[in-house]
């Protein structure tokens, strides 16, 4: 059902939810940034703050009136769905035999308020590797179980968004918990039916004909004025075709391989185990870290290292997202948000990368056409 | 298939330690959970864990019809290292059974290539177990090994039994002789004319060091064996073993997951490519 209600409605919607046991976590200013965090309250968004990013640049520029004005900054629900680190298991050492002291437990559930589509479909797209039949993580599914997705449609389209081309967004159209348009004097709120009574004693009446009109012409012309794009539709096949292309040495040659894309990144879900010893209990605890494939020791192991070379390592970063992810799921591992390329300090833009290797696979495949003996 | 959760571990007491070469050697384990052999499918693997340093994956080496879980480790890493210092009666930590092993089913009836490169035989030791066990489950069984020198083949004590078993051939090979070596030397490769192998019926178990892997399904496929009837088993870094680290991705595969054993078939794009 669409309902309009006031922009003050957001007071009374965050305050329920925090009824409800929520952790509530939206978009909110922190060091000139605008990161997710933990939402005490309406006061604590970042409203009015517009963001500006470029490849390998993020500033504040300017206001707006609008609550929801900035697009993605650099943190994703990945934040909180798949911690950066987390304690999987504690054990102890008493002499007679290592005993497990705990396993990771939490009772906190999350309510993500003002995420984007894109971050929604970021999401969906962990949980085919984090929710797989017989491999649940433990972590991530414990979180993401309770966890709730209250997105903003983008009526703004960042300098680095290609949602529109990926097909995630700029409107989310479904897997939303409460999907909000924000129009000029109020705000449009999409809710499911089981989920009304997060908006219970917030005042509501249909949406007008109007108002739908005009929201969907803001998502529109937010997809309309979006600069960035995938030059194919469904780029999959040539891509797995492509990885002896040219092209991955020449975008490389600038890669630092700093790992910051994989972090800022919605989806990447590489991490590593390591044990931290207490000499205080002689405990050890088994903690989970990111880690990333631009890692130069990611996939060492005693039999070598297959990802030696640099090249080889951002390939497999742009590869598992255009061509290895939809041979295993059906689906891109990319949403198109746009914050490897705003985070890369040398501005590496994945959409140049891909739109590249495509032209060039494009132009080897014309030149043995050309040849029709070879 | 049962899978032991990330944060679950068994306890694993040594009742054995073999000395195999002068880097390698085979720990006999005790599951505090009375688990048996019979529990680890031929080709899976465990995470062993030595308590406040970490985890390696290790292949099971133990055949169904043995008492005790069996692990044949080179000393090649930090965790490796202080396995090798495990005495009688000491204790680590076991996570697993882990991954799809060797399709024996497949196998039944054939000609069955188990085609190993120095420490690529563990994981296949079950399978000639099976085959010793079970004559004529196998039209035949042909055992290549290959090692770099006569001091690193392993298990030597079991080479007379498997040798005498119904329907059971083994060739060994090492890449440097010397000493009273007497037998083959060439990478295992250079067995293959000496193997009798009928590409018609045969099919191939192989593991080992990615390079020998490549040239075994190279040399294989030009004698005529089909790419669908070469099973091999692949080794990456691995941290999680559950399908969720990233380390072992290759191209869209998982090896902790999709394998360690894979048909040729399935993995020919993306094995063996440089860099993937």
């Amino acid at each position: 059902m669409h309902f309009a209600g006031a922009k003050g409605s957001i007071s009374g919607l965050i305050l329920n939810l925090q009824r409800r046991g929520f952790t509530v976590v939206g978009p909110s200013l922190s060091e000139g940034v605008v990161r997710l965090r933990e939402l005490k309250g309406a006061r604590d968004l970042a409203s009015g703050v517009v963001d500006v990013q470029g490849s390998g640049s993020y500033a504040l520029g300017g206001e707006s009136s609008f609550l929801f004005a900035s697009v993605n900054g650099p943190d994703s629900p990945k934040k909180y769905l798949h911690p950066a680190e987390v304690e999987l298991s504690k054990f102890v050492d008493k002499g007679n035999g290592v005993e497990l002291v705990s396993v990771f437990h939490s009772d906190r559930k999350y309510a993500f308020f003002g995420i984007r589509p894109c971050d929604l479909r970021g999401v969906e797209v962990m949980d085919r590797t984090m929710l797989m039949p017989g491999f649940e993580d433990p972590v991530y599914s414990t979180f993401r179980d309770d966890s709730i997705f209250i997105v903003v449609n983008c009526t703004r389209a960042g300098e680095n968004c290609f949602c529109a081309s990926m097909g995630t967004g700029p409107a989310a159209e479904s897997g939303y918990d409460v999907a909000i348009t924000e129009l000029p004097e109020n705000l449009l709120f999409s809710i499911p039916e089981s989920n009304m009574g997060l908006f219970q004693g917030i005042e509501l009446r249909a949406a007008t004909e109007e108002e739908l009109r005009e929201g969907e012409e803001m998502v529109q012309h937010a997809r309309e004025k979006m600069g960035r794009r995938i030059s194919e539709n469904d780029p999959a096949r040539q891509m797995c075709a492509a990885l002896d292309s040219k092209v991955w040495g020449k975008v490389s040659e600038k890669c630092l391989a700093c790992g910051n894309c994989t972090m800022v990144c919605p989806t990447c879900f590489c991490n590593t185990i390591v044990d931290r010893t207490d000499l205080k209990d002689g405990s050890a605890s088994r903690i989970r870290v990111w880690d990333s494939c631009l890692s130069k020791d990611f996939v060492y192991s005693a039999g070598g290292n297959p990802r030696q070379q640099r090249t080889a390592r951002y390939r497999q970063f742009v590869m598992h997202k255009f061509a290895y992810w939809p041979d295993e799921f059906g689906t891109y591992g990319c949403v198109g948000c746009g914050r490897c390329i705003t985070w890369c300090p040398v501005g590496i833009d994945i959409t140049d990368t891909v739109n590249s290797v495509l032209k060039d696979q494009q132009g080897a495949a014309k030149s043995v056409e050309a040849r029709p003996d070879v | 298939m049962s899978r032991q959760a990330l944060s679950a571990l068994t306890r694993g007491t040594v009742r054995g330690v073999r000395k195999e070469t002068p880097d390698t050697f085979t720990l006999l384990l005790d599951l505090g959970d009375r688990r048996t052999p019979a529990d680890f499918m031929p080709g899976q693997f465990n995470m062993l864990y030595v308590f406040g340093v970490g985890e390696v994956p290790i292949s099971v080496a133990s055949f169904r019809g043995e008492e005790l879980l069996m692990h044949t480790v080179r000393s090649v890493g930090t965790v490796t290292n202080l396995l090798t210092r495990l005495r009688v009666g000491e204790n680590l930590g076991v996570r697993g059974p882990f991954g799809r092993g060797w399709p024996i089913a497949e196998a039944e009836g054939k000609q069955l290539l188990v085609i190993a490169g120095g420490l690529g035989l563990p994981p296949l030791r079950p399978v000639i177990e099976e085959a010793v066990a079970k004559p004529g489950r196998f039209a035949e069984v042909k055992v290549l090994y290959g090692a770099r020198t006569p001091a690193d083949l392993i298990f030597t004590d079991e080479y007379s039994g498997w040798q005498a078993a119904d329907g059971c051939n083994l060739l060994l090979t090492v890449d440097r002789g010397g000493g009273d070596w007497k037998g083959n030397v060439g990478v295992v490769t250079t067995l293959f004319p000496k193997a009798g192998i009928d590409p018609g019926r045969a099919i191939a178990f192989v593991c080992g060091p990615e390079l020998m892997l490549k040239f075994t399904i190279l040399e294989l496929m030009k004698m005529g064996v089909p790419a669908g009837r070469i099973f091999i088993s692949l080794e990456r870094n691995m941290s999680c073993a559950s399908g969720t680290c990233g380390h072992c991705q290759l191209g869209p595969f998982l090896i902790c997951r999709d394998g360690p054993v894979f048909s040729y078939t399935k993995v020919r794009d993306f094995f063996p490519r440089e860099g993937v």
